[in-house]
């Protein structure tokens, strides 16, 4: 590509409060230039609220499934990690409640 | 993990569904098929802008002027999201152009046929474009991630120009006897070309870029579905097909239609079309006009990306 | 648009003719670069800027249409060509990008002049549009404003040519304020708050510090325009002309 040129990540907002995600990429020699074409790519459908337009370069990645995926169990990080639906039953038995848990209850 | 060993968990990992990123490591092989892949259809929607240029200046209304300008313009961007695509495996968008005008790479085959009235505006952005999309919703789940993401966003894109494409035909269609002539005009020209798109049928234990899910779907699977779809909506019109043979065979659960012409679609991809050179040095004529504008703005060609 | 005399009508028609063939025609120029311009993703920023015109041409007819009871197609395609009304800088054709770029950038300022003034029009609809378009504008004034710098300072080559080009257009720019037959009675209405002529004043007082600024040399001098600035057209224009009527021609009746 020409000596001044480099390429731009384009993050966008489909709606208003939504996550900015990625859209794709342009070729500018410069930050103004890659922010009218970011524009153009990912906002002239009017598709987007809100566009960042970030170098390439400036951005870092992690994808070390040693670092993002361990082997072991980590559950206990994660809400699906607790099955409460057995001990809830036998707790409401116990207690003399009847009625089968709701989906509030067993999501807590 | 040796580079044989390595190689064969990579095509398990992508056989299986498994996804790809720029940056993961690839066997040699895999990034060239993908590459190749990734510029035919990024110079394909790079020359598909010729045919219909021609007519932006020509449309005969306001609206049609707007939606057709839009229509190449979405093309030139979908060029743009292709070379990108191809770039981030590592070859440069300039060193691609080059190959392109060089005549060393390929774009689709209906690219290279003339654009001859107005009624051929609205076949190719609803037949061609169908055909493409026929295609291109099956790449949306490519092994190769980026593809995969931009071919949705194409995907979304293009369904606009089949409605645009599908409206022209109409209008003409509930128009005058001269207008619908020269429908059925374009269909007859058209018709062969649209055949031969898809390719003709591959091998499966052989087609790698099957094997390896850079693409989801045979030729011949997408043409029989591009024709299950679009017969009908042809024939719904008063349109004739021109060919007598093309028959939905209930019994074999497929179309059935005359041998395209697969010597015609070698002949005109390797640049013998009737438009192949004309549109070639068109674009070499006007890269070459603006090269100072590329110099004075991103700065002369530097090392290989 | 009852409560309009017949002459204010034809005042108030002829303004929107005149600004209406000014957008469509540049439109149509600069839509040529749609698919050959010099990036790929400068090609796309360029086709939008030609669609918005022809968007904001179509607008404008359109209004036109319901003040003579004509359709907007037909005002657009249906005339001969000594009957469309654009200022004599969209006579010439595309050319090269240091042309295309002057000639938007005289264009887009001078039509910012224009737009601003018009939101301030007693013509409540014609004010309305124009505080619209002055929104889709914005992009366009820093779009190229951007080219203008990106040229000048990109080497002598681009230096020159859009030097060049500038001093081929400027006397067509002035055009753009070419006094309008029934300026005085939009000057008495209030359709227009201010004569082209004081227009032309503010926008020339805009664009030449910023030439300055960019250490382009001065353009020579900035005469007023005639009246058939916006009247008399050439080859160049006919030639456009036989391209956008073609089809349109091909079959009179017909829906397209």
């Amino acid at each position: 590509m020409g000596v001044k040129d480099k390429v731009w990540e384009v993050f966008r907002q489909e709606a208003e409060g939504d996550p900015m995600i990625h859209g794709g990429s342009v070729r500018a020699p410069d930050e103004e230039l890659a922010t009218h074409y970011a524009r153009e790519f990912y906002g002239r459908r009017q598709e987007s609220e809100r566009l960042w337009i970030v170098a390439r370069d400036a951005i870092t990645e992690l994808s070390d499934p040693d670092l993002l995926k361990p082997p072991f169990d980590r559950s206990f990080k994660r809400p699906g990690g607790f099955l409460i639906k057995h001990k809830l039953e036998t707790a409401r038995q116990r207690a003399g409640v009847s009625d089968a848990p709701s989906q509030e209850d067993l999501s807590e | 993990m040796d580079e044989e060993a390595r190689a064969g968990a990579f095509y398990a990992h992508v056989s299986a569904g498994g996804k790809v990123e720029p940056d993961d490591w690839m066997p040699d092989e895999y990034r060239a098929a993908v590459l190749k892949f990734v510029e035919m259809h990024a110079n394909s929607e790079l020359m598909g802008v010729l045919p219909e240029r021609e007519w932006i200046l020509r449309a005969p209304t306001l609206r049609r002027k707007l939606a057709l300008t839009s229509k190449v313009q979405d093309e030139v961007g979908h060029a743009q999201l292709l070379y990108r695509v191809a770039e981030d495996l590592g070859k440069s968008r300039e060193q691609m152009l080059q190959d392109l005008l060089a005549g060393k790479t390929k774009f689709h085959n209906v690219f290279h046929y003339p654009t001859r009235s107005w009624a051929d505006v609205g076949i190719i952005a609803w037949l061609v474009d169908a055909a493409a999309i026929v295609s291109q919703q099956a790449l949306r789940d490519s092994s190769y991630a980026p593809y995969a993401r931009t071919m949705k966003k194409i995907c979304w894109e293009e369904s606009v120009h089949i409605m645009h494409g599908r409206d022209v035909v109409l209008t003409m269609m509930n128009g005058t006897d001269n207008q619908r002539a020269l429908v059925q005009d374009a269909l007859d020209r058209w018709w062969g070309p649209l055949m031969q798109m898809h390719g003709p049928p591959t091998n499966p234990a052989t087609d790698r870029d099957l094997i390896w899910k850079i693409k989801a779907k045979g030729n011949e699977q997408l043409r029989q579905e591009f024709l299950s779809i679009y017969v009908p909506r042809i024939r719904e019109l008063g349109l004739v097909i021109p060919d007598p043979a093309l028959a939905y065979d209930e019994v074999a659960g497929r179309w059935a239609y005359s041998e395209p012409d697969w010597d015609e679609l070698r002949w005109v991809v390797t640049g013998h079309g009737p438009k192949s050179q004309e549109r070639l040095e068109f674009r070499r004529l006007h890269r070459a006009e603006t090269q100072w504008v590329r110099d004075a703005i991103i700065g002369p060609v530097g090392a290989a990306a | 648009m009852t409560g309009l005399d017949a002459a204010t009508r034809g005042a108030l028609g002829e303004l929107l003719l005149a600004m209406a063939d000014d957008e469509f025609v540049l439109g149509f120029w600069d839509s040529e670069w749609t698919g050959i311009a010099p990036i790929l993703e400068e090609d796309v920023a360029m086709s939008s800027v030609s669609q918005d015109e022809i968007g904001h041409a179509k607008a404008l007819y359109e209004m036109l249409a319901m003040l003579t009871g004509d359709d907007a197609d037909r005002i657009a395609f249906g005339r001969r060509p000594d009957a469309y009304r654009h200022a004599a800088l969209m006579n010439h054709p595309r050319t090269d990008w240091a042309f295309t770029i002057a000639r938007r950038y005289l264009y887009e300022t001078a039509d910012a002049v224009r737009l601003e003034s018009l939101a301030g029009s007693s013509h409540e609809p014609l004010a309305n549009l124009a505080i619209k378009m002055r929104r889709e504008e914005t992009y366009h004034l820093l779009h190229f404003d951007l080219w203008l710098r990106r040229l000048t300072e990109g080497g002598s080559e681009s230096r020159d040519r859009l030097i060049s080009a500038l001093q081929e257009l400027w006397t067509d720019a002035q055009a753009v304020f070419a006094p309008l037959v029934a300026e005085a009675n939009l000057l008495t209405t209030g359709i227009l708050a201010e004569s082209m002529e004081t227009l032309r004043q503010r926008w020339l007082a805009r664009i030449t510090p910023r030439f300055a600024e960019l250490g382009l040399p001065a353009m020579p001098g900035a005469p007023q325009p005639h009246a058939d600035g916006r009247s008399l057209h050439g080859a160049d224009f006919s030639w456009l002309h036989g391209e956008f009527t073609m089809v349109a021609d091909s079959e009179p009746r017909a829906s397209w």
